[in-house]
């Protein structure tokens, strides 16, 4: 029973980081251009083998996240048995109707609480997840900064950086002009000949970031990327962001962070369970959002008030506070 | 048993402050066709759309360095966390043929007529090896990267194409290693010493033709599974028959008439002159030098003409379905 509340619990999980570094800043404003991405009406949905909650959603017209499995009696449930597990193919509605339009010269940020899409969205506007219906129209190529999933751990760095750079579309010629540059910039040393899963997480993070800013791309998608990396690789990597948006235009940015959302975005959309629930400069969304996820924290803890549960939270609470401190 | 308490239902406990609602979902300022006419008037392209044949062709051929990249470093990969390595590459393919010599070469003595039964099965098995590697490759290429499929933009050709690449980088040296062996059978005293001749060369063009065929299968193979997932739990029999259907381990052809007669002729030609057996074919009149297996301009003429057809088809039917890799 109280596994249910914990598993929906799960799906609320979000980190608010209100007192960072970058706190107070705020990205300096570009006059907007001429449209170069336009969202029309956009619905991605996911095939999801196995699952079984889409049925109960679809009866209580809810998201899947809010369904309550169906409780039904034994014997209708010894005799759909098989069905829960032989072509049990489910649907979940990620994106449900997103449109908006953005101009180049813009920094969008995305935030949302986990599950809400953002991920989706950006992928999608990427064109690497096809929509199911609707369209995205944009100018010129949109570059998601996730080299992440081409490397392979078992080669070293400089093969890495090879790959990398081939997979992000660049010429080998292109790659052996940058190659000491992203070296350089990922501040690995001699690590470059050892295998990439020798490395500490964080010297695998920025190479990944090195290698994938070393492509200028017309759109750059940020999604959680600045999240690793020490201070000084943050200050860095915001300084390449900045660089490459007064290139290249439009920069999008999913993070968890209000306050990085805050310093470097000039436009924010909110998302909350696929849909988008506000889309407006940079201080009326986040003034919004963070009411919204105080709210949200304070109904959740509330709801928490027992025994055993009231501990966890705590831990996690404190936890929350060593990692910001 | 309590009714299930949920984030929004909440009765049981009337103390609690409810969840926060979002606003309501922003509705757009303009409808979808001006939104279409904005991105027609300010030239924006439509993300997700197949490309045109021609283009995607292109797009492919310049990420020729990628697909090298690719499929060398993770055929390195494969073999890395083992202490022979890389060994293995070569060191599998001869495990494998030393089990068929052993149970079909010498116990159940199924070689009617061909004088170097270890040639025989070894040159079989090495080659089949590499079909079956691209069949199951290519089957898993996309639907195992849906990873990377969702993070960068490349033609999604790349993937079946490396990762053919790959078992053609352990191929190589395994061909050698074969080499040597059908060489070294035939010091054996049951056997006629084996010639170096330059026909030795042709097993190239063989081989060549055998991977431009393997590109079409892993074209056709990664399109059908990343559709339909089922399918990969069908392909290791297919694959088990179409070894049995091509004579890898034993000369299948001659062993057609003893089917009833009504099934002898057309049985007898498909088994003949199917790709795999005539690439087998090709690869074995190339180093065996035995009667039964002469150079035959109509076998070289067919494997060329197989190799095209799989991979043009092969190209085509995974250009149609590029926009939908990805989406699950």
């Amino acid at each position: 029973m109280t596994d249910d509340v914990a598993e929906a619990d799960a799906h609320l999980d979000f980190d608010l980081e209100d007192e960072s570094d970058d706190a107070g800043e705020h990205a300096e404003s570009i006059p907007l251009g001429d449209p170069c991405l336009v969202v029309d009406d956009l619905h991605i949905v996911f095939r999801v083998f196995g699952g079984k909650k889409r049925e109960s959603a679809k009866k209580q017209g809810l998201h899947v996240q809010d369904a309550t499995p169906v409780r039904r009696n034994p014997v209708k449930r010894l005799l759909g048995a098989g069905r829960q597990h032989v072509g049990a193919v489910s649907e979940v509605h990620a994106v449900r109707g997103v449109s908006f339009t953005a101009r180049h010269g813009e920094s969008i940020g995305i935030v949302g609480i986990n599950g809400s899409g953002k991920s989706t969205l950006l992928r999608a506007i990427t064109g690497l997840i096809p929509p199911h219906t609707g369209s995205v129209y944009v100018d010129g190529e949109p570059a998601l900064l996730g080299v992440n999933a081409a490397l392979m751990p078992q080669m070293t760095g400089a093969k890495n950086i090879e790959i990398g750079g081939l997979a992000l579309g660049m010429t080998p010629r292109q790659i052996d002009e940058k190659f000491d540059e992203v070296v350089e910039f990922a501040d690995i040393g001699d690590f470059v000949d050892m295998p990439m899963r020798t490395y500490s997480s964080g010297m695998a993070a920025r190479l990944r970031f090195a290698i994938s800013s070393a492509a200028v791309p017309d759109i750059l998608m940020v999604d959680e990327a600045l999240a690793t990396g020490d201070a000084a690789f943050k200050a860095r990597s915001k300084a390449r962001i900045e660089e490459v948006r007064e290139q290249a235009g439009t920069v999008f940015l999913v993070s968890h962070s209000i306050s990085t959302i805050e310093a470097m975005c000039t436009r924010v959309l909110w998302m909350h369970q696929g849909q988008l629930v506000m889309d407006g400069p940079v201080e009326e969304v986040t003034e919004a959002y963070r009411a919204f996820v105080r709210a949200h924290r304070q109904a959740r803890s509330s709801a928490r008030a027992g025994g055993r549960r009231q501990n966890r939270q705590d831990g996690q609470s404190r936890q929350d506070r060593q990692r910001r401190s | 048993m309590t009714p299930v308490k949920t984030a929004t239902s909440g009765a049981q406990d009337a103390g609690r402050p409810r969840p926060p609602e979002p606003p309501d979902p922003v509705v757009p300022s303009t409808s979808s066709a001006e939104r279409q006419a904005i991105a027609e008037q300010f030239g924006l392209t439509k993300m997700g759309v197949r490309p045109p044949l021609w283009t995607y062709i292109k797009d492919v051929a310049r990420r020729g360095a990628f697909i090298r990249v690719l499929g060398m470093s993770s055929a390195y990969a494969r073999n890395q966390n083992t202490y022979l390595g890389q060994l293995w590459a070569v060191l599998n393919p001869i495990l494998n043929a030393a089990v068929y010599v052993l149970i079909f070469g010498m116990l159940l003595n199924v070689s009617r007529g061909v004088d170097n039964t270890i040639a025989f099965i070894v040159i079989g098995v090495f080659l089949f090896r590499f079909v079956e590697q691209s069949v199951n490759g290519g089957a898993q290429s996309i639907a195992k990267r849906s990873n990377l499929i969702r993070s960068l933009h490349f033609p999604r050709a790349v993937l079946p194409l490396s990762n053919v690449m790959s078992h053609l980088t352990t191929l190589v040296p395994a061909l050698l290693v074969m080499c040597l062996i059908v060489l070294g059978s035939g010091l054996l005293p049951d056997y006629e010493p084996v010639p170096v001749t330059w026909q030795w060369l042709l097993l190239i063009p063989a081989v060549g033709m055998l991977w431009v065929f393997n590109m079409g299968l892993a074209f056709v193979m990664a399109r059908l599974v990343a559709i339909t997932p089922d399918l990969d739990n069908v392909i290791s029999f297919i694959l088990r028959l179409a070894m049995y259907g091509s004579g890898v381990i034993f000369p299948v052809v001659r062993y057609v008439s003893e089917l009833p007669e009504w099934m002898q002729g057309w049985m007898g030609t498909i088994l003949e002159f199917q790709p795999i057996a005539v690439y087998l074919y090709l690869g074995r009149s190339s180093l065996m030098n035995e009667e039964g297996f002469p150079q035959e301009p109509l076998m070289w003429a067919l494997g060329a003409a197989w190799a095209v057809v799989f991979f043009v088809v092969g190209f085509i039917i995974f250009w149609r379905g590029e926009e939908r890799y990805g989406r699950d």
